[in-house]
């Protein structure tokens, strides 16, 4: 759940595929394309099925804990858009202009999606509370102006290599996990670590996938990310080292018999996929589709899952 | 785990999730004035509201009390926040020094701490008083300090309502609907906990404060969206007056109804060569040194400070400062520099006395030398010495229009006036024509009209050449001003003089002929008037002068 989208202006010459479909119809389908991927909405489809994944692993009841995290990803995202509207114009000029277009309307209900999802999770009691209040804890320490405000000694986290991922990384990992948890009033199982420590790492290779076509981006405004200080191949090398480190541990929660044999497979096919993406880092044409398909993995998982536990 | 009690807990999530909402807006329009303490009033509210939440969600009587306990760091960021906010909002930011905030602060550090260890002294206490149908838990709290802290709140609420209050009569809509929305956001919490204290919500079970918080979260979201709050900042205006008193080049002091000196800026101290300090409680008349006690009657003193070449002299006005029954409440005396000015006149009136006494005299002895010889020379000569005389009158002229006109505060007759200028031009002038086409009623205009209207009739005489030489003037009046009109039948005026008339400036190279239309321009400039030149049909100049009226000198009456 961390990515940024913003394909370059296509200079192709042939026939787009829409050429029979009315131009208004094209329109609207732009339109609804634009406001999902700049405003990060589509995020937010990814992170609940995240946190559903959890509930199917860890077999917790349905509670509001989906739209919590829902609400807090659009909420995080978009104003993490906001803020760095400016800087997006060098790496992502279109959504840098979508998001100054419509900085109002996207400021307030940022706010009030945020305010909608600290009122749900009083209903999970102290500790849903807090979780839902760490992304947007993590997000002031992590993007705002506000740590370099109290000194020259701080800077903007965002700016510091892997302390930067780590926190987005472990903002959203303990949100997707501990959320469902806090809600059913669960206690913190074996699985469930191992499921925390799978959603901190994909998190964390998912964040670092689209910093490699903002090279140049991230260089100009002083934000360290792998391909900033490793380049690119190495970066690419390191996600690989990531996503296999992932597959062992998977082996060996399953192995132990800490994880569950459907949630094995399901997450070990999603480790696949992701190595074939690695594979795309820096080799693609279109970082931006890279760094959803990326997020889309998920999708993958939840629904390798649903078909292997439930038989449908 | 958590099971609703009443319509009260959907309002508690309601205001919790409008609270949050405001705060997060309000953390974003940093670094705006008022921005960063509406935040904490806004998380304090909200999380006051949170903690009784958890109160009545609470399975036991001792997490109930917890959750009560430390709701207190809430309700006691809210009236902090709320002074600090108004300080900062409207401007008065000067006060919130760390030194005040902290004192600001004791009385809700010690509220907080005597509200976790209550159980040691219970002057503010937080205990079980039943459990409700729903199995809530219901807790009382009181003491003496709990009357001491809501005392403290709302004086606290009050003192930050008065800054906002006046904004309400602001003339800019934004910020009027700014502060009837803040004032709506932070009365109804309030008049709710009042009302409550004084046991008017006996059926509640909980202290409903924080319900009213989604009515403030509301006000507080309209102040910042609707009436862009964060936008439109009437901070600067408090501090632009301050700013002005204090840097304004003429110095100012502010005396009571009792000659005490109350206010004075830099520049009044400087010019007095005085403390501040010192001066701020003295009698004005001691600092002072006017000859009559202040009277806002419109005169002015002058008042010279030091001797020598380096005293100063400086304009002294009195304005009278009344409260809304017109009662006298005190005087403003400025101070303005007119050194500079007063030495101007000085050189003036030496140069006056060259133009008015030395030229007529080496040109009157030119002139008796001329007379003893004859013939085309001595002719030349006497019209040319007489030529420099006219000249030299023209300057003098020239110079008692804005000494003549600095003094005139009556003014004088319109049609007299142009009787008096067309009388004088007909003995000058026998082979022109002049014709005076009285206005409809007579009025009051400025003395320095005479120099303009003369030269403008000197002027049509002179440079017409032809057989039937004509000048016609004519007036017209209405209630705010005359215009006067001066035609003749002449060539009309070169159009390369009124350019440089128009210009407003000479060079050696390009300049009028003489100073006659020079006199009409300053003379129409001085007394606020203006004037245009037109062509005449068919040949020929119409001038038009159009001066204010006097309303305070003549009383009208038909010509």
């Amino acid at each position: 759940m961390a990515s940024k989208t913003n394909e370059p202006v296509s200079t192709d010459t042939t026939v787009p595929w829409h050429v029979d479909v009315p131009e208004s119809v094209v329109d609207v389908g732009c339109r609804i394309r634009d406001v999902l991927t700049y405003s990060s909405t589509y995020l937010v489809f990814i992170a609940m099925i995240e946190v559903l994944t959890v509930h199917l692993v860890l077999s917790i009841p349905p509670n509001p804990a989906p739209i919590v995290v829902g609400l807090v990803t659009f909420a995080v995202y978009a104003g993490d858009r906001i803020a760095d509207a400016a800087d997006d114009e060098v790496s992502s000029p279109e959504r840098s202009a979508f998001v100054t277009r419509h900085r109002t309307l996207l400021s307030v209900l940022t706010a009030v999606t945020y305010g909608l999802a600290i009122a749900l999770a009083l209903t999970g009691g102290p500790i849903a509370l807090a979780i839902t209040l760490l992304p947007g804890g993590f997000w002031i320490l992590y993007a705002s102006d506000w740590l370099p405000s109290l000194g020259s000694y701080f800077k903007r986290l965002k700016r510091i290599l892997i302390v930067n991922s780590t926190i987005v990384a472990s903002a959203w990992a303990i949100a997707v996990v501990g959320l469902p948890l806090a809600f059913a009033e669960a206690s913190v199982t074996p699985l469930a670590a191992v499921v925390f420590v799978y959603f901190l790492v994909d998190t964390f290779v998912n964040t670092e996938i689209p910093n490699v076509r903002d090279v140049e981006a991230d260089e100009a405004v002083g934000v360290s990310t792998l391909p900033v200080v490793f380049g690119v191949r190495r970066t690419r090398h390191i996600l690989y080292g990531l996503d296999l480190a992932l597959v062992a541990f998977v082996a060996v929660a399953l192995s132990l018999g800490i994880l569950p044999t459907a949630a094995a497979a399901a997450i070990l096919v999603g480790l696949g996929y992701a190595l074939v993406l690695a594979w795309f880092v820096g080799r693609s044409a279109a970082p931006g589709r890279l760094a959803i398909a990326g997020e889309a993995k998920h999708l993958v998982v939840f629904a390798l899952l649903l078909v292997f536990t439930t038989g449908l | 785990m958590f099971s609703p009690t009443s319509l009260a807990v959907p309002v508690l999530f309601g205001s919790v999730a409008i609270g949050a909402s405001a705060a997060i807006l309000a953390w974003r329009a940093r670094p705006n004035p008022g921005a960063k303490p509406l935040v904490w009033l806004l998380v304090g509210q909200s999380w006051w509201s949170t903690c009784i939440v958890f109160s009545l969600s609470a399975g036991t009587a001792a997490e109930a009390t917890f959750w009560t306990k430390v709701g207190w760091v809430g309700v006691m960021t809210v009236p902090v926040a709320w002074i600090l906010f108004s300080l900062e909002y409207t401007g008065r930011d000067e006060y919130l020094t760390r030194r005040n905030v902290a004192l600001l602060a004791v009385v809700p550090a010690l509220t907080v701490l005597l509200a976790l260890t209550e159980s040691y002294h219970g002057l503010l206490y937080v205990r079980e008083v039943g459990v409700t149908a729903q199995g809530s838990v219901l807790v009382e709290q009181g003491g003496i300090w709990y009357v001491v802290t809501a005392g403290y709140t709302y004086l606290l609420a009050v003192l930050g309502i008065v800054p906002i209050l006046g904004l309400l009569s602001s003339g800019a809509t934004a910020f009027r609907g700014q502060s009837a929305a803040l004032i709506v956001g932070v009365a109804t919490p309030w008049a709710t906990n009042v009302l409550y204290n004084l046991g008017a919500f006996p059926n509640v079970g909980i202290d409903p404060t924080p319900i009213a918080f989604a009515i403030s979260g509301v006000a507080y979201l309209g102040a910042i969206d609707r009436f862009r709050m964060f936008g439109a900042n009437p901070a600067p205006a408090w501090r632009a007056k301050q700013f002005l008193f204090d840097h304004i080049h003429e110095g100012v002091v502010v005396v009571d109804g009792h000659d005490t000196i109350v206010e004075m800026n830099r520049a009044a101290a400087e010019t007095l060569d005085i403390d501040m300090s010192r001066a701020l409680g003295a009698q004005g008349t001691d600092v002072l040194p006017l000859n009559e006690p202040f009277r806002a009657d419109g005169g002015r003193e002058l008042l010279t400070v030091g001797t020598g070449s380096t005293s100063r002299s400086y304009d002294v006005a009195v304005s009278e400062l009344t409260d809304r029954h017109d009662e006298t409440l005190g005087y403003v005396v400025t101070l303005h520099d007119v050194t500079r000015y007063l030495q101007q006149q000085q050189r003036l009136k030496v140069l006056n006395r060259v133009l008015r006494h030395n030229i007529r005299t080496e040109t009157n002895i030119i002139q008796g030398y001329a007379e003893r010889t004859s013939g085309e020379t001595a002719e030349t000569i006497t019209n040319r010495t007489a030529r420099i005389v006219e000249i030299s009158e023209k300057g003098r002229d020239a110079i008692d229009l804005f000494e003549d006109t600095v003094n005139d505060r009556e003014g004088t007759s319109l049609v007299g006036l142009l009787e008096r200028s067309l009388d004088a031009a007909r003995d000058a002038y026998p082979e022109v024509e002049f014709v005076l086409e009285r206005p409809a009623a007579d009025a009051a205009v400025s003395e320095g009209l005479s120099v303009v209207v003369n030269n403008l009739i000197e002027n049509a005489a002179i440079h017409n050449d032809g057989e039937e030489r004509r000048v016609t003037v004519t007036a017209a009046v209405d209630d705010e001003q005359a215009r006067i009109r001066v035609i003749d039948n002449g060539p009309g005026i070169d159009d390369y003089e009124l350019d440089v008339l128009n210009s407003g400036t000479e060079t050696p190279l390009r300049h009028a002929s003489g100073l006659g239309l020079w006199l009409v321009k300053w003379g129409t400039e001085v007394i606020d008037g203006s004037v245009t030149f037109e062509s005449n049909d068919p040949t020929g100049t119409v001038v038009t002068t159009t001066v204010p009226v006097r309303r305070s000198g003549l009383s009208h009456h038909n010509t």
